[in-house]
């Protein structure tokens, strides 16, 4: 990372382009990383949203955006943004605005729509090669209405009370496979990794799709406090391995020397409590090791 | 008809203090509604929960305007997004969560109504006081028996297992016990007369301009007029003379843009806003970020304002 | 003079053409597809300036026409049935965001079972969404309501999306002579597009169609939607004489066709409505006083209109092309909302189901209905609803199934 103006944690904004007042979580992952992503990409967006979570950071009359917002529905937000990129494009064609009139168009979305409803909508904005930035914001669940398993859902068991019987799905990997200019992983644990790949995505043209893992003390059940910590947790155990890809390549940017135990990161939150109460389930937390290990394995 | 409201915040057991008493309404053979009511805001906003009971069917539905009596979190008391006090009348009994006496909320709200205070144990967390909340209102109702608020405990709570269980009831039945001077002071309402009742004033609403007619907002960051600093039950202070400014780690870690950094490199944070979340309290490399609770820290503040 | 013979699909895409259109969002679906491959043609070899944009389903074509139109763009796209009904929740959705677009749909029956001929179940699925829906009946009338329908989207107490429904094989796929206006002349009818403060820009911070809380501000911006939809009555006569007074051709709320003196009425949406004239001429030949009403807009439901139209009438039959499930014709129930309370009302509303899944109406059947009607203002007794189906019909059906069954009957016979 030579050319890039985030060297060190000190190069990070110290202005913030997000308003406060949001009625989002106290602790809320999701807005860590958002706020951190705003303050790189500055006012001159216009950010589609997907029904979610945030969804609700702009109720009217209030809104945290210094730049563009609308909403449209969970299935089809990239669409949107495919309306207003076209549109901008039009009009800069026609000349009816001048170049300084032109915004980035950004999809917000949680994993409901990323993983699900609007799978269809991103691959046919990949397919058409669509000029745009894609945050999705990945707490694991339906957030909003009270965490049901998403097909983001992270791994769990098939035999505890709430487990959902299977592993997540990697987005990563899907989006990838449509060959975008730009595929990454951030988390706001890591705000220096994080801003230097959105920094790089803002310097490519073409699909640019980015996933937060977005801690969630409401859905995950643990103090707010901790948000970051487990953030962090994360990516010291190698649940959520930081990559990116680009032509045709993926690379790790931040691999974990000596992984933490991913018990570590289990045991703190209360959505894992059936893997250690009443009993510890030592086959579960044994196969969610070796997965996490298989993946590694598998990282040069 | 019984028409009881409590006001709490998210996440502080509010909606299950509403349960508990609907429940043992339910079992002393009352009809019975009970709900909760949130807004878009997340644990910590302010929300409220309803009761009704009578001995007839309930046709009433949601929204309790005319309370008969009034539960509420004395933190929520000047939060008007709150609405504690609307639709009061001189006799609606107000139960407040304070550690400050009934006479001085007397003197500080100034108002007709009886006025009655349940003071939390120390370092009792939210939860526990709604559940002595539940156990005082019951009491105030004058119709709960002590054997059916128990069983509507077990009803609610048995799920968390025979110490948790044990832990409430204590709670609940402390609360009940506390309010024995009071027993029967809440009296139901009848619904509005049809005599002088106040007409609403319906207007034929007119055509207006569409960018002002759809749900747009012309602005930026209007966000910020939302005081979500109400939320905090817990204060991150800063004590700057451990402070080592490496702003980028409390600064960039705060979901809520609500430290900024100063031209010194101090961070500074926005009381405003800040939701009490304590992330930057818990990442703050030299500890100089302390939590204190809210209600200190406002005792704290009328204190120096005073001197 | 241009007259050519067009396709009402040909029509609809010169409509768009003629009106100026930036913008194309477009997903294919029979009988519609030939309407995007016209305009496809034009873009390609440069005879329209623009961009087309095919998308993935029609939900993401609804949502990237209603975000370009909100971006300040003149937006035209089309679709039909199952595409409309795809759509559905961003048909209800854009209206809110008071970005005005033209969507033709093209009408086919809807699933299940799977058709492809028309009705207007799919179009009337749409009429709560706050679209102002105008309803054609010939390939003229596509192309002169494209025009009209954006002058009326587009105007500044509007600003709504608009369908303009035109019946799929009768009208897409049939060819009438139709008069192309001149380019220059319809654009100046047509104007430009001026999307007001309603737009995005980097200049120009805006948040749009962003949530509520509680039901009071919901229903205030639900019901300023409803009001601006009610404008277009008021609006719409003002464009519909200037057109006229332009191009010589009027198209106004309601069709009404030998009604003045007429003791009985028709009433029939669509080109079915044309072959009701023709019953009309003959009964009049024999002497019978009947007339059509062809209402073109179905919403905003010009009820005034339509209560003046039919008053002091003896009797009428809505002849429905769709079925409210459960309830019957869905124009039936809207004309006698109109005619509650109102003085001369009719004493006979009659309500009859034809054309559904774009099964033939004929002329006898006319007759008999004029006949029902005769018969009914005698007795003063309303008819019940009849469903336009022969035992004739019902025989065929009966050789279908026979065939469909075969395998099971043989199971059964063959059982010890």
């Amino acid at each position: 990372m030579t050319d890039t103006r985030f060297a060190r944690m000190k190069d990070l904004p110290s202005t913030h382009w997000l308003g406060a007042g949001t009625p989002m979580c106290a602790g809320c992952g999701g807005l860590q990383a958002l706020h951190q992503i705003y303050d790189i990409l500055g006012n001159k967006t216009v950010f589609v949203n997907a029904a979610g979570c945030m969804t609700l950071l702009s109720i009217y009359p209030f809104t945290p955006f210094r730049g563009s917002w609308l909403y449209t529905a969970m299935g089809s937000a990239p669409a949107g943004a495919q309306g207003i990129r076209d549109a901008l494009d039009i009009l800069l064609e026609q000349k009816h605005i001048p170049p300084e009139e032109d915004l980035t168009t950004v999809v917000l979305s949680g994993d409901g729509s990323a993983y699900g409803m609007g799978v269809s909508a991103t691959s046919g904005a990949i397919d058409r090669g669509l000029d745009f930035l894609y945050i999705c914001y990945d707490n694991e669940g339906y957030g909003n209405t009270g965490q049901q398993f998403s097909a983001g859902a992270k791994t769990s068991t098939s035999k505890g009370p709430r487990g959902y019987p299977g592993y997540k799905k990697d987005l990563f990997a899907l989006w990838a496979a449509n060959k975008p200019a730009y595929v990454a992983t951030v988390i706001g644990a890591e705000p220096l990794d994080l801003a230097r790949k959105i920094e790089k995505a803002t310097q490519l043209k073409g699909s640019r799709l980015i996933i937060a893992l977005s801690p969630c003390p409401t859905g995950w059940d643990f103090d707010p406090k901790e948000s970051t910590e487990i953030g962090r947790l994360a990516v010291k155990t190698g649940v959520w391995p930081l990559k990116e890809y680009q032509d045709g390549r993926v690379s790790h940017t931040k691999i974990p020397k000596e992984r933490l135990p991913v018990e570590d990161y289990l045991k703190v939150q209360g959505r894992f409590a059936h893997l250690f109460e009443p009993v510890r389930n030592e086959a579960m937390l044994a196969e969610i090791q070796q997965r996490i290990d298989d993946y590694w394995a598998d990282v040069v | 008809m019984f028409n009881i409201r409590f006001h709490g915040r998210g996440g502080q057991g509010i909606k299950t203090a509403g349960r508990l008493l609907g429940t043992a309404f339910f079992l002393e053979g009352y009809e019975v509604q009970d709900a909760p009511r949130y807004g878009a805001e997340r644990r910590g906003a302010p929300m409220s929960a309803y009761v009704r009971a009578d001995r007839k069917p309930i046709n009433a539905r949601g929204i309790i305007t005319h309370p008969d009596l009034v539960v509420v979190d004395d933190s929520l008391i000047p939060v008007p997004a709150a609405g504690v006090l609307a639709g009061i009348r001189p006799d609606t009994v107000l139960l407040i969560a304070s550690h400050e006496d009934d006479a001085v909320w007397r003197s500080r709200l100034n108002l007709k109504s009886p006025i009655l205070t349940i003071k939390p144990s120390e370092g009792a967390d939210p939860a526990s006081v709604s559940a002595a909340c539940a156990g005082a209102s019951a009491r105030l109702t004058g119709v709960i028996r002590k054997e059916n608020l128990i069983e509507a405990l077990e009803d609610e709570l048995g799920k968390l297992g025979p110490a948790l269980l044990k832990a409430n009831l204590d709670t609940v039945l402390q609360g009940f016990e506390s309010m024995s001077a009071h027993q029967g002071l809440v009296r139901q309402s009848e619904a509005i007369a049809l005599i002088d009742y106040q007409k609403p004033e319906w207007i034929n609403l007119p055509l207006e301009a569409s960018e002002l007619a759809s749900a747009t907002i012309q602005g930026a960051q209007t966000s910020v007029q939302v005081r979500t600093g109400l939320w905090r039950t817990q204060r991150p202070v800063v004590h700057y003379e451990d402070c080592h400014r490496c702003w980028w780690v409390c600064s960039s870690f705060c979901p809520d843009s609500a430290i900024s950094v100063n031209e010194e490199g101090f961070p500074v944070i926005d009381y405003e806003h800040c939701k009490g979340c304590m992330i930057c309290v818990a990442q703050c490399p030299s500890h100089a970020i302390v939590a204190i609770p809210e209600s200190e820290a406002q005792r704290l503040e009328r204190q120096g304002e005073q001197r | 003079m241009n007259r050519k013979l067009l396709t009402g699909n040909a029509a609809a895409a010169w409509g768009a053409r003629l009106a100026g259109i930036d913008y194309v969002p477009a997903f294919p679906i029979t009988p519609q597809t030939e309407i995007i491959e016209t305009l496809s043609g034009w873009f390609e070899r440069g005879e329209l300036q623009g961009r087309m944009t095919v998308l993935e389903s029609e939900h993401s074509m609804i949502t990237a026409a209603g975000a370009a139109a909100a971006t300040g763009v003149r937006v035209f796209t089309a679709t039909s049935s199952q595409g409309l009904l795809h759509a559905m929740e961003m048909i209800y959705t854009v209206t809110g965001w008071r970005a005005p677009f033209v969507l033709v749909n093209v009408s086919r029956g809807l699933s299940s079972p799977i058709t492809l001929e028309p009705d207007h179940n799919d179009v009337l699925a749409a009429r709560d969404s706050g679209f102002i829906q105008i309803h054609c009946a010939n390939c003229q009338e596509v192309l002169d309501t494209m025009l009209i329908a954006y002058r009326l989207a587009e105007h500044q107490s509007i600003r709504l999306p608009i369908i303009v429904n035109l019946d799929g094989f009768y009208l897409s796929f049939t060819r009438e002579p139709v008069e192309i206006p001149d380019q220059s002349e319809a654009r100046e009818f047509v104007g430009e597009f001026d999307p007001g403060q309603i737009k995005f820009r980097a200049s120009m911070p805006e948040s749009q169609a962003v949530a509520v809380l509680g039901g009071s501000p919901y229903s205030y911006f639900r019901y300023e939607t409803h009001l601006a939809m009610l404008e277009a009555l008021n609006v719409y006569p003002e464009i519909a004489d200037e057109f006229n007074a332009r191009f010589g051709r009027f198209h106004g709320l309601l069709e009404c066709f030998e009604c003045d003196d007429a003791d009985y009425l028709f009433v029939m949406m669509g080109c079915f409505a044309t072959k009701a004239k023709d019953a009309v001429l003959r009964l009049r030949e024999a002497g019978i006083k009947i007339g059509l009403l062809r209402p073109r807009l179905i919403r905003p439901f010009p009820s005034a209109a339509i209560a003046a139209a039919v008053s002091e009438k003896k009797a009428l039959a809505v002849i429905d092309q769709n079925l409210s499930i459960g309830k019957g014709g869905i124009l039936h129930a809207e004309i006698a909302s109109v005619l509650y309370g109102i003085g001369q009302a009719p004493p006979i509303l009659a309500s009859f189901i034809g054309g559904l899944g774009g099964r033939d109406i004929s002329q006898e059947e006319f007759f008999e209905i004029a006949q029902t009607l005769i018969n009914a203002s005698k007795t003063g007794e309303t008819p019940p609803p009849r469903l336009l189906y022969t035992a004739r019909e019902f025989k065929e059906l009966k050789n279908l199934r026979a065939i469909a069954q075969v395998e099971r009957q043989q199971l059964k016979e063959n059982q010890p």
